[in-house]
């Protein structure tokens, strides 16, 4: 314990807000009687410092322990060693300081759009009349106005997915845990709520953390992209993404440094050495964005 | 519900038809003890039949018979309820391990056939009213129980991950996403439960009892009062009719948000 806490101390940057130190998360898998037990890494000494105020990304390999990781930063998981501090306090368990809106989901069937939105406010105990103006809010910033009445099963995919954002964003949490948010909707609809995320996100000054398998998506939101890789999950490397803010879809897209981030991104999932950035800078724009730009 | 629109043309139609094979058939019961022979002998005309059920009922015996066997399945299953819902719940939550344990135990209980109790229970518990509502107690507990360990084991884990994302404490998780998550299973247990209370007693009040729609029965085959059998036999297919109207409605009041439960 005193260790991890001197380590924290010597490494966090003063600014940190999520601060993650040698993470380690082992699963014993129980195979037959005949083969024996043996142990799966699914995350292996993961360091990472989420500054105050941050957007970063998670990128990676399906099976690599993102969704392992941003349940250990929700508190949901343990982690097999290490720690994760959030203000510099160790996490030990879930709390209404950080709200994840998990993949898949998990929205609960025998409650209405309103009452799944309004759960956590519930859980805060703010009281029934603010409750419904929060709700309202958020089910229109989502798109679902109208909706309000619905149950889940009386729902898309794509509007489970929104409901569940608005419920995370509802409770009104410092750190956002979003894992693959976006997967379920349509094209248009991703962009518009990339934009209304970027707004929300500029506008509360929360922390996210966010997981996708679009390096498009990535690219877009992200002041840093954090790669991970696979068997065992590690952090590869961190990439940075100076594109100007505010960013909207419209603008952002045709720019070069977009597509630059966008390769290299690639690049690294690939598992390729990542190109000198000047090598990529003087060919055309087009050339450097990969046509496999979605994993 | 948003369903009703495409359901409520095939609905009327189906009812329609309901009702012209229910007319057909008491038109054909009616006719059929004209046919004379033994059939006249032993089929009561619903004509008679509900000319007898009046009298019975204008000699104030009926409702009281009524009221007793109704009396009997509701304690029966509601001491049922109480003993099977929340062991369920500890058996199919928080103790799994137990659960495994002693499940073969309980499913061999479970099919003991309650008949071949009955006479056990009539033993330890006397002729009266206790011996028949332990045997309700026993046809219902078995399917409350199972059911409400298979639908707290089958909650989806998701759901109780993102309610404790949200800091939910114990309680708050049980009453807001456990008990809820689990309804569907309860409410089926309950149901079931219920259906074959209500069978078992009447079989149970035929076999030994003095008082009761079963005893009404008996007492009419015994007597070889046939409208009495038959009268009898109605208002026993009404209540189980009734009770399943209770039961849909429930169904809908607390499982509305299901999908198929409007089907
Ligand atoms: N309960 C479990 N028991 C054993 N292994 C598990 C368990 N849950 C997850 N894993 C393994 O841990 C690894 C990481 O899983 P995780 O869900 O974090 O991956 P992911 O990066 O989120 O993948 P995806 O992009 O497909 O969502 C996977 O290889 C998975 O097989
Ligand atoms: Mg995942």
């Amino acid at each position: 314990m005193g260790t991890v806490a001197d380590n924290y101390k010597d490494a966090a940057s003063a600014d940190a807000k999520i601060v993650v130190r040698d993470i380690n998360w082992v699963f014993h898998l129980k195979r037959t009687r005949t083969e024996p037990a043996r142990d799966f890494i699914a995350l292996e000494d993961i360091n990472l410092e989420v500054k105050k105020g941050e957007f970063l990304v998670l990128v990676g390999p399906s099976g690599c322990g993102k969704s392992t990781l941003l349940d250990i930063l929700a508190g949901l998981a343990h982690p097999t060693s290490g720690a994760v501090y959030i203000d510099g306090k160790q996490v030990s368990g879930p709390a209404l300081d950080r709200g994840i809106v998990l993949q898949g989901y998990a929205l609960f069937p025998w409650r209405t759009v309103r009452q799944n939105v309004e759960f956590g406010l519930e859980i805060k105990k703010v009281p029934k009349g603010e409750r419904k103006a929060i709700s309202d809010r958020f089910i229109k910033l989502v798109g679902l106005d109208g909706f309000a009445d619905r149950f889940p099963h009386e729902l898309s995919g794509g509007m489970k997915q929104r409901v569940a954002i608005a419920r995370a964003l509802a409770y009104d949490p410092d750190i956002l845990l979003m894992d693959e948010p976006f997967a379920a909707v349509d094209a248009q609809t991703r962009e518009n709520l990339q934009d209304e995320l970027l707004r929300i996100w500029e506008e509360t000054k929360k922390t996210i953390v966010f997981v996708t398998h679009s390096i498009e998506e990535a690219a877009f939101l992200g002041d840093r992209v954090a790669v991970l890789t696979a068997n065992p999950g590690t952090l590869r490397e961190i990439v940075k993404i100076d594109l100007p803010r505010p960013r909207t879809n419209s603008d952002i897209r045709s720019s070069a440094e977009f597509g630059w981030v966008r390769h290299k991104i690639w690049e690294l999932l690939q598992n390729h050495q990542p190109e000198v950035r000047g090598a990529i800078d003087s060919r055309p724009v087009a050339d450097a964005i990969s046509p496999s730009a979605e994993l | 519900m948003s369903t009703g629109t495409t359901q409520s043309p095939f609905f009327s139609w189906s009812r329609w038809l309901d009702r012209s094979s229910v007319l057909l058939f008491f038109i054909i019961w009616e006719l059929l003890p004209k046919a004379g022979g033994l059939l006249e002998t032993f089929i009561a005309p619903p004509s008679l039949v509900f000319k007898t059920l009046w009298e019975t009922y204008q000699a104030g015996e009926l409702l009281g018979h009524v009221g007793v066997s109704l009396g009997r399945a509701v304690s029966g299953f509601i001491a049922a309820a109480l003993v099977a819902i929340p062991s369920g719940f500890i058996l199919g939550g928080s103790f799994r391990t137990i659960e495994r344990l002693v499940s073969p135990v309980l499913r061999f209980l479970g099919q003991l056939n309650p008949f071949s109790l009955f006479p056990l229970f009539i033993m330890f518990l006397g002729i009266g009213e206790l011996s028949k509502g332990a045997m309700i107690f026993w046809v219902c507990i078995w399917p409350i129980l199972f059911n409400t360990i298979n639908g707290v084991k089958e909650i989806d884990p998701l759901l109780i991950k993102s309610a404790r994302s949200m800091g939910t404490g114990i309680v708050t998780l049980f009453f807001k996403v456990i008990l809820p998550a689990a309804t569907p299973g309860i409410f089926h247990g309950l149901k079931m439960g219920s259906g074959t209370a209500f069978f078992m007693l009447i079989a149970a009040e035929m076999i030994g009892a003095s008082r009761g729609l079963g005893w009404l029965v008996w007492n009419a085959q015994t007597n070889f009062q046939i409208p009495q059998l038959f009268a009898a036999t109605v208002t026993i297919s009404i209540l189980g009719l009734a009770l399943n109207g209770v039961f849909s409605l429930l169904e809908k009041a607390l499982l509305g948000w299901r999908q198929n439960s409007h089907a």
